[in-house]
C-alpha cells in the first residue's frame, strides 16, 4: 500500500468536521454521534472500529444521508469535495449516493430484494448514475465486466438472490458498489456473518480492487484484527466519541487509549507477541445518559478523579496519533498486558 | 415453473371433484319431499319429462347410482332440463348467465385491488402524515357497513334522488328490442375489447425494459398507452352498437362502485401492513442508498415485494365471488348466476342449482388457480422451491 501513502498529501475526498447528531426519542436524545473528526483522501483506507452501539453504523448512514427519520445533526460537517452534505437538498443529495459515495452492506443483511434479478438491481443504479447512459447491451457488458472482478461468472446476473450463496452474494454487492465508480465505498461489516476462509478472500478482493481502482475505502467494523488487515489509518469510537485515531499501525502495536487497548488486549494476536488475553467487561454505556467526563471512565482500569469530572480532548501524541485521555501516558505497551 | 403450474392444475381439479360430490349431496339432503315427489308435484312439468327424467337420470335407482349418472352426464356436457323453466336446458341458462357474473365481478374486483393497492401503498409511505387517518377511516367505515343496507342507499341516492344510473337490472328491455345482437354478445365485445386494449398495453410496456435507451423505454411507453386507449376510443365512437354498449355500461357503474367501496378497504389495509413490514427491509436501505428517487424506491421495491401478501388475499377474494355473488345481483337486479342459484335452490330446481353450483365452483377455482399462477410470477423463490 505504499503507492497509496503518495497521494495522501492531496486534499481529503471526504473530510468530517466535529460532526454531532442525536437521535431524539421519547425519553429523550441520544447523542450517537459526538464531536467526530475524520478525513478520507484518495486512493486511502479508514476504518472505524468499536463495539455495537457506539456509532459506527451511524456515521456511516450520516455519509450517506440515510438516518433514521428522528435523526438530528446539531453541528459539524461532512465534505464531500468540499462540499457540505448537510446542506444539501434531496435531489442533490441522490445524485452524489452510489455515484460518488457507495456502500458495501453487511453480507447477513437482505441487501438484495428478492424479487428482482441480481443485475436488474445493479443495472437500476447505472441506468441512474452513469452518464452517458449506457445501452442495455452495453450495461449487460459492464455488469459482466464486474462480476469477473469480483470473481463472479457474469451469467449469474440473470440469476435471483436466494440462488447464490452467502460469499456470492457478499460478492454481488461488492459489484453492486463498484458499478458507478465512486470515489469512496464505505464498507459496513464487510465480512460478519461470513465464513472466515470466505471472509479472507473478500478482504483481499476488497484490497485488490482498491489498488487496482484506485478508490477510498471507509471500513466499518467491530473486529480490530479485520481493520488492522485492510486499512492505512483508523479511528477507534466508544459511545459516539472518537477516542483515538492515527496510522493503523502505530494503533495496532502501540494503543495508547485504554479503551483500544483493552480491545486489542481482547484479541488473539496470530503473528504479534504472545500474550495473555483480557476480557473487557462491561457494557458501553446507555447514551440517552452518558457518564460525565470521560465516557470510558466506568469501564477503565486507569481511571482518575480528573476523568470523572472532564472531558479529555483528542490530543496529538505525534505521527498523526491522537488520543482523548488524561492518562494515555500511563497505559503499559501491549505486550505487557494489565496487570491484575 | 411449468412444474408448479402442472401441480396447482392438477389439485384444483381434484377439489373440484370432492366440491362436486359435496354439492350433489347436499342437494339430495334438501329437507322435505323426495326428488320423485317433487317432479309429481311440481305442475310446470308435463308428465312425460317426468318419466323421461326418472328413467334418463335414473332417479329410481339408490343414491349411489344416482350420483354415478349424474357424474356421467356431467362430464359429457349433459345438463339436463330445468324443471322449473321447463323446458330450458339448463346449459343454456348458464351459457347466458354465467358471462354476465364473470364481467361483474371480474370488472369490480379489478377496481377493488387497484383502489386498494394504491390506497395502501400511500398510506404507507406517508405513515403519520396528513390523510392517513381520513382515508383509514373511510376505508374501514366502508368496510364494515351493511353491505346490502350500504347497497340499497346508494341505489336510493344515485339512482332514485339523483337519477344518474338506472336503478337496477343489466339493461333496458326497450333499448334493446330491435337490437342487431343479443345483450350477452355485445357484453363479451366490450369485455373482448377491454381485454385486448389492456393486454396491448401491459405487453407493450413490459417489452419496452429491453430497449436500450431510457428515452426510447419512455416514448414506447407513453405511445402504447395513447395508442392503446386511443384505439379503444375509436373503435367505440364509430361503432354502430355504441348505444347498446352505453346501456350495459351504466347499468355496470353502480354495482362496480359500490362493490368497490365496500371491498378496496380490504385490500388497502393489507397493502398498508405488509408495506410497512417491507419498508423496514434493508433492500430498501440498498435502494435508498443507491441513489433512486422516491417513487422508484417506492413502487420498484417496496409497493412490489408488498404485492406478494396482497396477491394471496385476491386467492380468497375470488372465492367470496360465490357468497357475495347472490347478495349483490339480488340488490342490483343483476341476472347472473347468484340469482340463478338462488331462485333454483328457492324452487328446488336441483338440475339448475346443481349446475349453479358446479359452475360457481369452477368460477371460484379458476380464480384461485389465476391467482397461484399469479402468485409464481410475481415471487421468483416459490417457482424455485416447487421445481426441486
Amino acid at each position: 500500500m505504499t503507492d497509496t501513502r503518495e497521494l495522501s498529501n492531496d486534499a481529503p475526498i471526504l473530510d468530517v468536521r466535529n460532526l454531532v447528531m442525536h437521535y431524539r426519542t421519547e425519553k429523550g436524545d441520544v447523542s450517537a454521534i459526538e464531536d467526530v473528526s475524520f478525513s478520507l483522501k484518495a486512493g486511502e483506507s479508514f476504518g472505524l472500529v468499536g463495539e455495537s452501539g457506539c456509532g459506527k453504523t451511524s456515521v456511516a448512514m450520516a455519509l450517506l444521508q440515510l438516518q433514521a427519520e428522528n435523526a438530528g445533526f446539531e453541528g459539524g460537517e461532512i465534505l464531500l469535495n468540499g462540499k457540505d452534505l448537510l446542506l444539501m437538498g434531496p435531489s442533490e443529495m441522490r445524485s452524489h449516493r452510489w455515484n460518488d459515495i457507495s456502500m458495501v452492506f453487511q453480507g447477513a443483511m437482505n441487501a438484495w430484494n428478492p424479487v428482482h434479478k441480481v443485475g436488474a438491481q445493479i443495472k437500476e443504479a447505472m441506468d441512474l448514475h452513469v452518464k452517458p447512459q449506457l445501452s442495455h447491451s452495453e450495461s449487460r457488458e459492464r455488469i459482466g465486466q464486474l462480476f469477473e472482478m469480483v470473481g463472479l461468472d457474469p451469467k449469474m446476473m440473470d440469476r435471483y438472490p436466494h440462488e447464490f450463496s452467502g460469499g456470492m452474494r457478499q460478492r454481488a454487492v461488492i459489484a453492486m458498489a463498484l458499478s458507478c465508480d465512486p470515489q469512496i465505498i464505505i464498507a459496513d461489516e464487510p465480512t460478519t456473518a461470513l465464513d472466515v476462509i470466505v471472509q479472507d478472500q473478500i478482504l483481499s478482493e476488497l484490497k485488490k480492487i482498491q489498488r487496482d481502482l484506485g478508490m477510498s475505502i471507509l471500513y466499518i467494523s467491530h473486529d480490530i484484527a479485520v481493520i488492522a488487515e485492510v486499512t492505512d489509518r483508523m479511528g477507534v469510537m466508544y459511545a459516539g466519541k472518537m477516542v483515538e485515531t492515527g496510522p493503523t499501525i502505530d494503533i495496532f502495536h502501540n494503543p495508547k487509549h485504554p479503551y483500544a487497548f483493552l480491545l486489542l488486549s481482547s484479541t488473539p494476536s496470530i503473528t504479534g507477541p504472545r500474550r495473555k488475553l483480557a476480557p473487557l467487561e462491561g457494557e458501553p454505556p446507555n447514551l440517552l445518559d452518558p457518564p460525565d467526563g470521560c465516557r470510558f471512565h466506568p469501564r477503565c482500569p486507569f481511571v482518575t478523579d480528573q476523568c470523572r469530572t472532564e472531558e479529555p480532548p483528542l490530543a496529538d501524541i505525534g505521527a498523526g496519533h491522537k488520543v482523548a485521555c488524561w492518562n494515555w501516558e500511563s497505559v503499559p505497551p501491549l505486550s505487557e498486558g494489565l496487570r491484575k | 415453473m411449468g412444474r408448479y403450474v402442472f401441480k396447482r392444475f392438477i389439485q384444483m381439479v381434484l377439489l373440484f371433484l370432492v366440491f362436486f360430490a359435496l354439492s350433489w349431496i347436499a342437494l339430495q339432503a334438501i329437507p322435505g319431499n323426495s326428488i320423485e315427489q317433487q317432479l309429481r308435484l311440481n305442475p310446470n312439468l308435463p308428465p312425460e319429462a317426468i318419466t323421461q327424467a326418472l328413467e334418463r337420470r335414473g332417479l329410481d335407482k339408490p343414491p349411489i347410482e344416482q350420483f354415478w349418472i349424474y357424474t356421467k352426464d356431467f362430464f359429457t356436457g349433459d345438463l339436463g332440463v330445468s324443471w322449473s323453466r321447463y323446458p330450458q336446458p339448463v346449459s343454456s341458462l348458464i351459457a347466458e348467465r354465467l358471462p354476465r357474473t364473470v364481467m361483474l365481478f371480474s370488472v369490480a374486483l379489478l377496481f377493488q385491488y387497484l383502489v386498494g393497492f394504491q390506497a395502501g401503498k400511500y398510506l404507507a409511505w406517508r405513515r403519520n402524515k396528513r390523510g392517513e387517518m381520513a382515508i383509514t377511516i373511510a376505508g374501514v367505515s366502508l368496510f364494515t357497513v351493511f353491505y346490502p343496507w350500504f347497497g340499497l342507499m346508494m341505489i336510493l341516492l344515485f339512482a332514485v334522488k339523483l337519477g344518474w344510473v338506472p336503478t337496477n337490472g343489466f339493461i333496458v328491455e326497450s333499448i334493446w328490442r330491435d337490437a342487431p345482437l343479443s345483450a350477452n354478445r355485445m357484453m363479451m365485445t366490450m369485455f373482448t375489447s377491454l381485454m385486448l386494449v389492456t393486454a396491448f398495453i401491459g405487453l407493450t410496456v413490459w417489452a419496452s425494459a429491453r430497449l436500450d435507451r431510457p428515452s426510447q423505454r419512455r416514448m414506447v411507453k407513453l405511445g402504447a398507452w395513447v395508442a392503446g386507449i386511443g384505439a379503444f376510443f375509436v373503435y367505440w365512437l364509430t361503432n354502430d352498437n355504441l348505444v347498446y354498449a352505453k346501456d350495459i355500461a351504466v347499468h355496470l357503474v353502480l354495482p362496480v362502485s359500490v362493490l368497490t367501496m365496500v371491498g378496496f378497504a380490504g385490500v388497502m389495509l393489507i397493502t398498508r401492513t405488509s408495506m410497512l413490514e417491507t419498508m423496514k427491509e434493508d433492500f430498501v436501505l440498498t435502494a435508498r442508498a443507491k441513489g433512486l428517487t422516491e417513487a422508484m424506491v417506492r413502487d420498484r421495491h417496496a409497493a412490489r415485494t408488498a404485492l406478494l401478501p396482497v396477491s394471496t388475499s385476491l386467492v380468497l377474494a375470488v372465492a367470496t365471488v360465490i357468497d357475495g355473488g347472490i347478495i349483490t345481483e339480488s340488490i342490483f337486479g343483476w341476472p347472473g348466476m347468484g340469482q340463478l342459484l338462488l331462485a333454483s335452490v328457492v324452487a328446488e330446481d336441483i338440475p339448475v342449482a346443481l349446475a349453479a353450483f358446479s359452475f360457481t365452483g369452477i368460477l371460484a377455482l379458476l380464480g384461485h388457480f389465476a391467482a397461484d399462477v399469479l402468485y409464481g410470477v410475481l415471487d421468483p423463490r416459490i417457482r424455485v422451491t416447487s421445481q426441486g
